[in-house]
């Protein structure tokens, strides 16, 4: 067992996966007797890292790691996140907000939707978003962090994720990997050294000459996929079929220091467009098809649709969706765009690269590299980008707009299989089921299906076990709390102030 | 909405499924147009002997609003904290599955790796010595954690032995006060609508006849409607499971009663031992291929620890599973939905999960098949989940004494227990899947008690220092024997419950 250890672990590429990667395992490795982590990046080649927004799942990354979340809001300039608002997506002119944490509160063991659809039945005419604190509290550029101290308030149950920038982030991630022991090495891969044999990896050579050996590579090198791809093999499942856009155009604008804790999707003729408020500037870009748009006309509907003047020129992005099903081959994982990419339409792709390193930790080999073992992570790894695929095509799919030739395409696209059944099961009596443990919530389902104009044609039974007044009043207490609770957070930028996570950087324009 | 709304639940068979049915539905449909109706005939018998369960059943009495004291004192029941398993790896070995986990996980690490990898340094105490439930178990002692417990008192689940037809019995009050209402009657017609063949009304002996919108058939294991009236077939895993036959008597128990099911390994067979509060539940399972029902009989007489109440009763089964558990507008539940043996008190809880997936997945009279299918998914799930586990506990022996265990050991066995075994052999690495219902702790206890032990453990464990591990392991374990040396026994702690029947718990330490 001793004797069969990994000694020696590389990691190719150091954008934000790379060094989520080294500092994820200087943490929880970094006390083993005789182990080297080797990062080698190259100061030449760039990383995609724009403004990055997040899910909550990442709290359990950080607390990983052990960073300081108040010094690394400060460090990253970034802001708190409730929710992704949606505009436009379902017909031009509606919105609505895809929220962390829940909607109301579960009754007569039930769900709290089934209430509400009953409700609606009735004649409530209040919309989801007005069950959900985070959205209350988010259009009113709010935020608070939860209190579990007070476990029958709302305030108990709130739930957050970051926007950051996404290189400072990974300079942050570097300092801690450092500091615990992880070996940073500057340079560019030229060749790769395989066994004549088994094919296994056995190391990397640089352009100065050196080589880099190693019993375990991790492959973040992004789109090139140096090691996975370009080494191994592994091939790449394309999904441009349900996923048609394959282009971003992305640029920075000024903001005017009140950010919304809030990512914003605007639905565009031929894609999307991104909003993430950062503490001293706005992210944005717009996600498109090269089929139905060109590169000029997406850069001028990015410019045109700006809240601040823009900082600098837009930069594009090419891409296609779709994943590498055998993202771990012999002695290679990949992590991050080295092993698939989904646009970030619910802010994903640095969940997927935390959520591989997870399950590498949880199947983490040893020199005889067990096939089964091996097999166990490439299935979990693929259903995870199929269950995240899935959620993101019922954006496209289930829609109203009829406006444009790249919208008559996704509304009428065949919906992959499972997004099928959950359409199916959702339309006719309310009922949504968490799979395997999927990393989309019943509540994230709920909201995307209903914001997206799905209309269930009935409820749970067990909602007939509150009389239909009591139904009635009981939605409108939740409300009432809601209203009332709200106002007692703070503002966003006053709370970044408190809490000291404020980063100081000067902003270009103030409030007007 | 309105017009296809369920009105009529008809269950047909009043055992322990009929009855947990009839009182859960009572509850989840108390919404002042849906009738509840039970059709049961004195005239039959029920299989209802000792029974013992799993913790999940706490949830279902919870979900029902059911005093926990009440419940102990109208059913005969003890606690029980866990399995002992006798003579499963080989002859004269014991081991002990516990309810709830070994030890805790140190900085993110499994506690069965950090124990896998100090049992390569020295010898360490069997791994139940870890576990909060088997130290009181042992012990014979017992308490119930309350709500706020802290660890490791919190770290006890429990469940329960009783008398499983007197549940029956006062599951029928429950339901009966929230207005289900019972009919004395023998079954003699089932008819059915042309379109669809879906039931439309049942007719009894004495020539009633009772319509409904949803019928639940917990007739056992004939499936009066499920099989007689819908032919929905069976699959028979006897392959598998050889054991086809039991033979069941209750005799005195010998002392205070133990907080744990036994299990013992023989020759041509396995019995079980179920101490409920004045006397002891006894059953020998055995495969008809291999035992004679003479050899049984005798085997059970002769294993007895206190003087035999009444004459043993001969029962045969097929373990299996019913191929759609919801067909047409039939729920099956209990018998006539499968049968897997009570090696892991799995029985109750296999009616209780029909229940929940069947309240989850409540129908409307258009019956959709993606509810009924996803039900039907979901119940072959469990029955899967539990047939491997019962499986492993055949298949992992080591005992050599007879062609039945010879069988069971180089018997073929389903691809999702061979892959479990594989992974569990080269790293000790199990995983808990979905929504399976035993946890990882439960694989491990079966899988270490039966000997089998991994080449090697989890390489993260080696992030820990292990002599500070040693000393982390030494205190939990010290830990729990504290704790558990503190408690009442088990005897003590049912009268406490007996005396003072409004909910008594324990938050110390």
């Amino acid at each position: 067992m001793i004797a069969d250890r990994i000694r020696r672990i590389v990691i190719v590429g150091g954008g934000t996966a790379g060094w989520m990667t080294a500092a994820a395992l200087v943490r929880v490795m970094g006390e083993v007797e005789g182990l080297t982590i080797t990062l080698i990046e190259s100061d030449a080649i760039g990383t995609v890292g724009v403004g990055e927004a997040t899910i909550p799942q990442i709290q359990l990354f950080n607390a990983l790691v052990g960073l300081d979340e108040n010094d690394f809001v400060r460090a990253t300039n970034a802001t708190y996140k409730l929710g992704i608002e949606f505009r436009d997506w379902t017909r031009p002119g509606h919105r609505y907000v895809h929220p962390f944490g829940f909607y109301g509160l579960d009754m007569k063991g039930i769900e709290f939707h089934h209430h509400w659809l009953k409700g609606k039945a009735l004649g409530d005419p209040h919309s989801l978003d007005d069950y959900s604190l985070g959205i209350v509290a988010a259009h009113q550029k709010r935020f608070a962090r939860p209190r579990p101290d007070l476990p029958n308030s709302p305030l108990s149950k709130i739930s957050y994720a970051f926007q950051f920038d996404a290189s400072l982030y990974g300079r942050y991630l570097r300092s801690l990997a450092e500091a615990g022991g992880a070996k940073r090495v500057e340079g560019r891969i030229v060749d790769v050294v395989q066994h004549g044999e088994t094919g296994f990896v056995e190391a990397v050579t640089l352009e100065s000459g050196a080589g880099v050996e190693g019993d375990l590579f991790i492959d973040c090198s992004g789109f090139r996929a140096l090691l996975i791809g370009q080494t191994m093999g592994s091939g790449f499942e394309d999904w441009s079929r349900w996923l048609p856009c394959d282009r971003a155009m992305a640029v920075a604008c000024e903001s005017d220091g009140d950010p919304e804790p809030l990512t914003r999707s605007t639905a565009r003729p031929a894609g999307w467009q991104w909003r993430i408020p950062l503490q001293h500037r706005i992210g944005n870009g717009y996600v498109y098809s090269s089929a139905h748009l060109s590169d000029d006309e997406a850069a001028a509907t990015l410019l045109a649709n700006l809240d601040g003047p823009a900082l600098g020129d837009p930069r594009p992005l090419r891409f296609k969706a779709g994943h590498r099903p055998r993202a771990w081959v012999k002695n290679v994982i990949a992590f991050g765009l080295a092993a698939g990419f989904l646009e970030p339409l619910e802010s994903t792709s640095i969940h997927l690269v935390q959520s591989g390193i997870a399950r590498m930790m949880s199947l983490f080999p040893t020199r005889a590299f067990d096939e089964l073992e091996i097999a166990r992570f490439n299935e979990q790894t693929e259903r995870e980008y199929i269950d995240i695929r899935d959620f993101l095509v019922l954006h496209y799919k289930a829609t109203e707009r009829a406006d444009t030739p790249f919208w008559d395409y996704c509304r009428t696209l065949d919906p992959p299989e499972g997004l099928a059944y959950k359409l199916d099961m959702f339309r006719r009596s309310g009922r949504i089921f968490r799979e395997h443990n999927e990393i989309f919530t019943e509540t994230s389902w709920l909201s995307a299906m209903i914001g997206q104009g799905i209309e269930p044609e009935g409820y749970h039974p067990a909602a007939d076990l509150l009389p239909d007044e009591e139904t009635l009043t009981r939605l409108a207490h939740i409300r009432e709390v809601i209203n009332h609770v709200a106002p007692t957070m703070p503002l966003q930028r006053d709370f970044l102030v408190e809490q000291g996570g404020a980063s100081g950087e000067p902003l270009l324009r103030r409030a007007s | 909405m309105e017009d296809r709304r369920i009105r009529d639940i008809v269950i047909v068979g009043g055992g322990t499924a009929g009855w947990m049915a009839a009182a859960a539905l009572s509850r989840f449909t108390n919404n002042g147009y849906t009738r509840v109706t039970l059709v049961e005939s004195a005239a039959i018998g029920t299989i209802g002997v000792g029974e013992a369960t799993i913790p999940p059943l706490v949830t279902f009495n919870t979900m029902l609003g059911i005093n926990e004291n009440d419940f102990l004192a109208a059913t005969q029941a003890s606690f029980k904290l866990g399995i002992e398993f006798v003579g499963w790896g080989r002859p004269g070995e014991r081991y002990f599955h516990p309810f709830g986990a070994h030890g805790h996980e140190l900085h993110g690490v499994a506690f069965h790796q950090l124990y896998l990898r100090e049992r390569q340094r020295r010898a360490t105490p069997d791994i139940s010595a870890y576990a909060m439930s088997a130290a009181a178990a042992y012990r014979g002692r017992f308490a119930r954690p309350s709500r706020e417990a802290k660890p490791p008192l919190s770290s006890i689940f429990y469940a329960f032995h009783f008398d499983a037809g007197l549940y029956a019995r006062f599951l029928r009050g429950y339901a009966e006060r929230n207005r289900a209402t019972r009919i004395e009657g023998k079954v003699v017609d089932v008819a059915r609508r042309g379109e669809d063949g879906f039931v439309e009304s049942i007719t009894l002996d004495d020539g009633r006849t009772i319509a409904g919108d949803l019928f639940i058939d917990c007739s056992g294991f004939r499936g009066l409607l499920i099989e007689q009236a819908l032919g929905t077939g069976y699959e028979d895993w006897s392959h598998w499971l050889p054991a086809d036959r039991a033979v069941t008597v209750q005799c005195d128990l010998p002392g205070p009663p133990d907080p744990f099911t036994r299990a013992t390994a023989h020759p041509g067979g396995w019995q079980w031992r179920i101490p409920l509060r004045e006397r002891m539940g006894n059953g020998f399972v055995y495969s008809s291929a291999f035992t004679s029902d003479d050899e049984a009989r005798e085997t059970l007489v002769a294993n007895l620890e206190g003087a035999m109440r009444g004459e043993p009763r001969a029962l045969s089964f097929t373990t299996g599973r019913r191929k759609q558990a919801w067909t047409a507008n039939v729920v099956s539940l209990g018998l006539s939905s499968g049968f897997v043996e009570p090696l892991e008190s799995t029985s109750i809880h296999m009616v209780q999960a029909g229940i929940a997936q069947l309240i989850a997945m409540f129908p409307d009279r258009r019956f959709d098949p993606i509810e009924r299918d996803r039900y039907n998914a979901v119940i072959q799930d469990i029955y899967e989940d539990v047939r491997d586990f019962i499986i492993l506990h055949y298949h992992a022996n080591q005992r050599g004494d007879s062609p039945f265990w010879e069988h069971c050991r180089t018997m073929t066995i389903p691809d999702s227990l061979a892959t479990k075994l594989a992974l569990w052999r080269g790293k000790g690495r199990s995983f808990r899947d979905n929504a399976e219902l035993f946890a990882t702790s439960s694989w491990v206890a079966v899988m270490l008690g039966q000997n089998i032990w991994p080449e090697g453990y989890d390489p993260i464990a080696d992030s820990l220092d292990p002599d500070k591990v040693a000393i982390e392991l030494e205190r939990i374990r010290q830990r729990y024997a504290e704790t558990a040396e503190a408690m009442p026994s088990h005897a003590e702690f049912i009268a406490r419950c007996l005396d003072n029947r409004p909910a008594m718990t324990a938050a110390a330490s």
